[in-house]
């Protein structure tokens, strides 16, 4: 526990709290100091965020990081614990690139919308690294308590009825399964003794009778919080209104708080209830649900007429994909769901900010008329057919260009990584059977046959979307869109496109990190072994190498 | 390395034509595809070398290693024939298009994807990894729909589009599960491993959903029966797209995926049946639907969808000969449908239109096209002397000799003599109507005339070609096909000959059947077809196209949004329903599958004071939730009712401290609540009290919910509480509470410093409600019906109206002005109160957040008694610097520790002596509390403000009725 390498764990937690709080200080009407603070902290999220991926990946020689802070210079299992490995490191990285191209777009002109954006953006990016940095179930309460608090308040920012009704329902569900959150901790606490994660997987085995029988329930109980952040049906009705009123920069961020109970959901699954006689808690609810969100999601990607439920509805088909994927429970399988989540993510985050951008331009009752003309088609069959093309101006052909890639990546087509990702996980679906001669599994045909179907789902509505906004209303202004927010949506797209190109090394970083949460043991070691500062080394083996 | 160069260069290409979008020149971005494409073809004839006689080149990059997706990329004879066929059709089209687009289309955008089109073809046929294949596959249907949208502002053209990628694209994504499935089947994904493994395949149990699913893909590609008709509806691309995509190259990807895979896959009966049945009702219902066609393009791609039946049929065979004829007839095809696809573009160029209704005698007008066209369909029609002819011969010969014994086997040679005829007839009527006859009479432009030499020779290059392989067949093609031939076949190459002249047998019979039975044909239909309308009669209203359409919208659009609405609400209330079920299950159902027994509840020693306690606190908190609904206040009374009993609770178990802070909390909230209370809408009067039958079950439900949950959570608490305490953290924090955390309060302690990071935490999270409560209501604007001065405040007024010696707002202004005053006064006693719980947190129960919330009471209180405006005229709050310092005070302390090389948040203790007061414990840990101490009343004055400031406002609002703005 020595070195600034060991305190930049905290600083993705410390930055965005200083930095919400010195935004307090300033009136709304500095709008341009509040913007630097903004961005200044973000950007050294970022790279502090690259900075722990990089040490986590083994990049800081073996032993000199070993990725657990204690806090408070507690010892493990009393005080608090920060643990960085592949995963948390890799969320951490995937929630700060989100966070600059969102804010970029806030500061053409969302941010000021309403009060305090900068302060509840920042307390958001805090609660959600604290969630992928704590290794302690209490803790975790905090963080989702002090991300979703943020969330509200974004949420409702810009105001409006419409959002502050879906703000409302948001709260509402959510303030519940906080509720079931404390339970499910309290009867966890209550029946193993520890909060700590990682002494949580090393009681757990001993842990016999009743009181185990206790456990398992808190755990399921806990287990329903994180599904209903993730979104799996039936807890996810929630989820289409609240994203699709947020305001364009808060739903591309929120693209990852979805995520949250997923990255929650694989690591408890993984650490604690990874192996022993808890081991496979719920993974049928995970398969079987997912399934379900799969289809529910495809569903509502065919209803939607509005391109915000459409893009929310594809938040569920990627949460419903990954808890489905996760539910099989198969590393290699698991690699290629992370390396979707961190597709699905960025796609999900460019597509809602570059929704609002495309409708700029729209006159809303358009959008209605487009899915009737289909089904009553005749109607347009005496129109002249004039054989010459139409110059597209500048603007739209980027829109056009930008909103093309994104139904590219959401129906999985190639060459952008939402392919690679289906690819990754298709392959080792249907590789599933392959070690011991046995069939491939009915479950497993069924996910690739909703898969696969979704992304069909995806194509159709995207075709329907973009050919109804493009092409088919020429007579529409052109939207006045700014470079600043332009930008940041194709920043994302260029992501997912290195993404693609850098699938090996990209892979090869997921299966490292599956292979690490298969093995929970090391995290657990490092935790418990980790050194505190400025005491003499008590008993016990060498503390931890590294995770 | 120049395969790699090969299939980058059309899209670097396209990119160039993109930067080229802005310039005005047509002429540069044809000139630039043109040279694009040219290259491209010269770099794969120099190829030739290195695959001739089974040779091959490969070239693997490293993608995707360890999932076995490469960039692998592999030339065989037969990639190279294709590729030839890509390139050299790519560069005439080019050629073409550069003449045929108008002047004021933009050109660039469409080089631009013609040649990225080009790359993805070359991709397809060069890919040596199956699922890099699948890539290229899908790339290909998407430059295929931007093409054929590319004059998006036709409805026909963005309605073909659309029909054409969902189909292609539901293929694509059946093509690539298919592939993965081979690609488990045989554990790599490298397609000459693919290719070696033939028989381990076909005797794998996936072998047919694995054949099935590629055949989907390469059916709708191939736009084979039942998935043509998406290939009719891509007319309303530019024609040199149709002569491209839709003749030439990406229809015949579909078709050249068979042939790929032949040897891995062909050769079972599945493979004979499935893919015997598509080609050979492809062959014959393309070739019928074709002699109706009123539209040149729609007859020339019906005839395309016929031909690549045929291809189809001759590869369900599985003998290696009928391999052989689908390869060559694969060439032949392209070379002649190219051109007549362009020569069909020259006439509607020409005259303005493609309705042969409306065409006729064009051979006065156009004699060169004109005669091209004619050698062109005799080609088509397999007329002798030409290359349609000799292939079409190898298809009669393989269609005689038994491959399968069936049905379908028997039948092929009829039916391919009968399509034989229906396309002589077809043929014959383009060319007879077009070109022969009256001359025309309402032509769209008048004056039709030659074309500019350039656009016409791509044409005359073909038909030359056509001509030159139909006559020296073995000189000119002979060796190319071979080289293909064998790569596809390797040892199972069979003798064939590609002479014309066989002697007088069954397929030479079957010609002449055919030729004569097809001019027949013509010659009795002539009259018929002159006038009909398009389509052929009792498939006309039953087109392909509609079913599609309402299939889609029926699947896609009304079940759809019929399911959204039953699988889901948009209402919070079954919302929650489904949270607390979900929890009450989670709990119960893990409890029940465990076995779990609850043990029986034992009332001993119950303390009968404690029990009363909690008996009041139970009714005060089912009177709540039951009258939330209609009665706030008094559900809020009882509520503070049931707090109180948590207070007294906590203190009965010796836990002063959070008895204070759950009593100073309980009070800041009630005060807050009632506060808002006033803006709530009231009830409505009108409401129907009449309940129905399912209300009143669906309430009952609820609250058998209500009950189950309360009764298993009381269970489940129960449960945990009786078991053995576990071996838990909680000893040592009495342990070390004093020792290392230098406080004897050990719930303080355990607050600012065991889990002071929780504690900064939760101090954040206040922070974010206050801010969310005040950015909301900052915009609230109270609702109509409560803007209205509450009930109490208008009799008050009325008794000043009715009484002269007193103003309006007298009343109201003395109403309860002595506890008032008190109040007033209590402000430095309770911030001094703050002030002590602050100092004596970390020994005595007390502590940051209880003093904190202490202090916003005294702020609270003066709030209320004297009002918005008296309030803030002696108190100036700045709420939201209390807060920043507040979580700077918390975050620095934590930052403190780093200087001294502790990790975040190590405190560190000891006493001060201070005089007159003496020894203070001074723990690094106070100024965390105080960073606490100052959010909590930083944060509870803001939402007080935020609820305050509403009064302020609604004035503001009625200001705007009555001019006269009162004072409260």
């Amino acid at each position: 526990m020595s070195g600034w390498q060991q305190h930049l764990i905290i600083a993705p937690i410390v930055i965005p709290l200083i930095a919400g709080a010195l935004l307090l200080f300033f009136d709304e009407r500095q709008r341009v100091v509040k913007a630097m603070i903004s961005v200044v902290s973000t950007l050294a999220l970022a790279a502090v965020a690259i900075n722990l991926f990089r040490l986590a990946n083994g990049g800081g020689g073996a032993g000199a990081f070993d990725g657990v802070y204690l806090l408070g210079n507690w010892p493990a299992p009393f005080g608090i614990v920060l643990v960085v490995d592949r995963l948390s490191a890799l969320m951490l990285v995937l929630a700060a690139i989100l966070a600059i191209p969102a804010l970029v777009y806030a500061l053409a002109r969302w941010h000021a919308a309403g009060a305090h954006f900068h302060s509840l953006f920042q307390f958001l990016l805090m609660g959600l690294n604290g969630a992928f940095l704590t290794g302690d179930l209490f803790n975790l309460f905090v963080f989702f308590e002090v991300m979703l608090a943020a969330s509200y308040g974004l949420l409702m920012h810009g105001s409006g009825p419409m959002r502050v009704k879906a703000g409302l329902q948001y709260i509402a569900v959510n303030l519940a399964a906080a509720l079931c959150f404390l339970i499910g901790v309290s009867a966890i606490y209550g029946s193993a003794g520890t909060l700590n994660m990682a002494d949580l997987a090393l009681r757990i085995g001993e842990i016999e009778g009743e009181r185990r029988m206790l456990l398992e329930a808190g755990a399921a109980i806990l287990g329903v919080v994180f599904l209903i952040k993730a979104g799996m049906w039936p807890l996810n009705f929630w989820l289409p209104g609240a994203y699709s009123a947020a305001v364009a920069p808060v739903a591309g961020i929120f693209a990852i708080m979805s995520k949250v109970g997923i990255y929650v959901i694989l690591r408890l699954s993984l650490l604690v209830f990874g192996q022993g006689e808890s081991a496979g808690l719920g993974l049928n609810v995970l398969l079987y649900g997912g399934m379900a969100t799969i289809a529910f999601g495809t569903i509502g990607v065919l209803a939607s007429q509005a391109l915000g439920r459409l893009a929310s509805y594809s938040v569920l088909v990627s949460s419903g994909t990954l808890l489905a994927v996760l539910g099989l429970s198969n590393g290699e399988v698991t690699a290629g769901a992370l390396f979707y989540m961190v597709s699905s993510t960025l796609t999900i985050g460019a597509f809602f900010m570059l929704i609002e951008l495309v409708e700029r331009g729209q006159d809303a009752g358009a959008s209605v008329l487009a899915v009737t003309m289909e089904a009553y088609g005749d109607a347009d069959e005496e129109e002249q057919e004039v054989e010459i093309g139409v110059t597209m101006p500048g603007t739209i052909a980027v829109l056009g260009t930008c909103f093309a890639a994104c139904g590219i990546l959401l129906s999985g087509l190639p060459p952008l990584s939402g392919f690679v990702a289906k690819f990754a996980m298709l392959t080792g679906m249907i590789g599933m059977g392959a070690s011991a001669d046995q069939p491939v599994p009915a479950s497993v045909w069924w996910i690739v046959g909703l898969l696969i179907l979704s992304g069909l789902a995806a194509l159709i509505s995207m075709t329907r979307a973009g050919i109804r906004t493009f092409w088919a209303s020429m007579e529409g202004t052109v939207p006045r869109v700014l470079v600043m927010e332009m930008a940041p949506v194709m920043l994302l797209i260029a992501l997912t496109l290195t993404l693609t190109i850098k699938a090996g090394p990209a892979m090869h970083y997921m299966e490292e990190t599956v292979r690490n949460l298969q093995q929970p043991r090391t995290y657990i070691d490092a935790v418990i072994n980790a050194r505190r500062a400025g005491v003499a080394e008590a008993s016990g083996p060498d503390g931890g190498g590294g995770i | 390395m120049i395969l790699v160069l090969l299939v980058c260069l059309p899209f670097v290409g396209s990119l160039a034509a993109v930067v080229l979008l802005r310039t005005d020149s047509r002429v540069l971005a044809a000139r630039m595809a043109g040279a694009v494409t040219f290259v491209a073809l010269v770099l794969t004839a120099v190829l030739y070398p290195s695959v001739r006689d089974g040779g091959k080149v490969r070239l693997d990059l490293e993608w995707l290693p360890q999932l076995g997706l490469n960039v692998t990329l592999r030339m065989d004879g037969f990639a190279w024939l294709f590729a030839m066929l890509v390139t050299g059709i790519g560069f005439l089209v080019v050629l073409y298009a550069r003449y045929y687009m108008s002047e004021e289309d933009p050109v660039p955008r469409f080089f631009s994807f013609l040649l990225a089109f080009m790359g993805s073809m070359l991709g397809i046929v060069l890919s040596g990894n199956i699922i890099l294949l699948s890539v290229f596959w899908e790339l290909t249907s998407i430059f295929s729909f931007l093409l054929i949208s590319y004059w998006h502002n036709n409805a026909a053209a963005r309605d073909g589009a659309r029909m054409a990628l969902t189909i292609t694209g539901i293929g694509g994504f059946c093509l690539l599960a298919g592939l993965l499935v081979l690609g488990h089947i045989v554990g790599s994904y490298d397609l000459d491993v693919v290719l070696a493994s033939g028989d381990l395949i076909k005797a794998h149990p996936l072998y047919l959903t694995a054949l099935v699913l590629i055949l989907i893909g390469a059916l709708t590609k191939s736009a084979q029966v039942p998935f043509h008709f998406w290939l009719p509806n891509a007319m309303a691309a530019p024609t040199p797209v149709s002569a491209y995509l839709h003749s030439a190259t990406m229809v015949k990807a579909g078709v050249f995926l068979l042939v790929r895979f032949w040897p891995a896959l062909s050769g079972t009966y599945e493979w004979f049946m499935l893919v015997g049945i598509a080609g050979i009702s492809t062959l014959i219902l393309g070739a019928y639907f074709a002699m109706f066609q009123q539209d040149l393009k729609g007859l020339l791609a019906y005839s395309t969808i016929s031909h690549l039946g045929l291809i189809t049929t001759l590869l369900s065979l599985g003998s290696p000969l009928a391999a052989v004829a689908a390869i060559f007839h694969m060439m032949n095809h392209a070379t002649f449908k190219a051109s007549l696809f362009m020569a069909a573009g020259i006439i509607d160029h020409e005259t303005g239109t493609r309705d042969m209704r409306r065409l006729s005698g064009l051979l006065k007008y156009l004699p060169i096209t004109g005669t091209l066209a004619m050698v062109a369909s005799a080609a088509m029609a397999g007329v002798p002397l030409l290359n349609g002819f000799i292939s079409k011969e190898m298809f009669f010969a393989e269609a005689v000799e038994t491959h399968a014994d069936s049905v379908l086997d028997r039948i092929l040679p009829y039916v391919a003599t009968l399509a034989g005829a229906f396309s002589v007839a077809y043929s014959l009527r383009f060319i007879h109507m077009v070109f022969f006859g009256p001359p025309p009479t309402d032509l769209p432009k008048p004056k039709p005339h030659e074309p500019p030499h350039w656009m016409r020779f791509p044409i005359e290059f073909l038909v030359l070609a056509c001509l030159v392989v139909g006559i020296i067949p073995s000189l000119s093609i002979g060796p190319f096909l071979h080289s293909a031939v064998i790569s596809v076949l390797g040892d199972r190459t069979p003798e064939y000959s590609l002479a014309i002249w066989h002697g007088i047998n069954t397929p030479l019979i079957m010609s002449l059947i055919a030729l004569v039975g097809g001019a027949a044909l013509y010659v009795v239909m002539k009259d018929y077809l002159a006038k009909c309308d398009n389509g052929p009669p009792l498939f006309r209203h039953l087109g392909g196209q509609r079913i599609f359409e309402r299939v889609l919208v029926t699947v896609s659009w009304k079940w759809a949004r019929w399911l959204e609405s039953n699988l889901g609400t948009r209402h919070l209330q079954p919302q929650l329903r489904l949270v607390a079920a979900a929890g009450f299950l989670a709990g119960a159902v893990s409890l029940y599958l465990a076995g779990f027994s609850p043990k029986p509840l034992a009332f001993k020693d119950v303390d009968p004071i404690f029990a009363a306690v909690w008996a009041i606190g139970a009714f005060c908190a089912l009177g709540a939730a039951y009258q939330a609904k209609y009665h706030r206040l008094a559900a809020l009374v009882l509520l503070g009712g049931a707090g109180i009993t948590t207070c007294i609770t906590f203190v009965w178990l010796s836990a002063p401290d959070l008895a204070i802070t759950q009593l100073v909390v309980e009070i800041v909230t009630t005060v807050l609540l009632l506060l808002g209370l006033r803006w709530l809408p009231k009830r409505s009067e009108k409401v129907d009290n009449s309940v129905s039958f399912s209300a009143r079950s669906r309430r009952f439900r609820d609250f058998l919910l209500a009950i189950s949950c309360g009764f298993g959570m009381f269970l489940f608490s129960y449960a945990i509480m009786t078991q053995p305490v576990p071996d838990a953290i909680a000893s040592y924090f009495l342990d070390k509470a004093y020792s290392e955390g230098g406080g004897r309060n050990v719930v303080n302690v355990i607050l600012v410093d065991f889990r002071g990071f929780d504690t900064m935490g939760e101090i954040a999270v206040l922070a974010i409600v206050a801010l969310t409560v005040f950015a909301l209501l900052r915009r609230f604007r109270p609702a109509p019906d409560s803007i209205e001065k509450p009930e109490q405040q208008r009799i008050q007024n009325a008794f000043d109206a009715e009484r002269p010696e007193r103003s309006a707002g007298d009343t109201v202004r003395d109403y309860l002005l002595v506890p008032s005053v008190i109040m007033q006064w209590m402000f430095p006693v309770i911030a001094t109160f703050a002030v002590y719980l602050f100092l004596r947190g970390h020994d005595l129960p007390g502590g940051g957040f209880a003093a904190g919330i202490t202090m916003a009471i005294a702020f609270l209180l003066q709030y209320l008694a004297g009002g918005v405006r008296w309030a803030e005229d002696r108190l100036r709050i700045l709420p939201l610097r209390w807060m920043g310092f507040g979580l700077i005070m918390a975050a620095a302390t934590g930052m403190g520790a780093w200087l001294l090389g502790y990790p975040f948040l190590t405190t560190h203790s000891q006493y001060i002596e201070v005089p007159f007061i003496g020894k203070v414990p001074a723990a690094s840990a106070l100024l965390f509390d105080l960073g606490v101490f100052s959010l909590v009343v930083g944060a509870t004055v803001l939402i007080l403000i935020a609820l305050a400031h509403q009064s302020v406002r609604m004035h503001r609002v009625r200001g705007l009725d009555a001019p006269k703005a009162e004072e409260n």
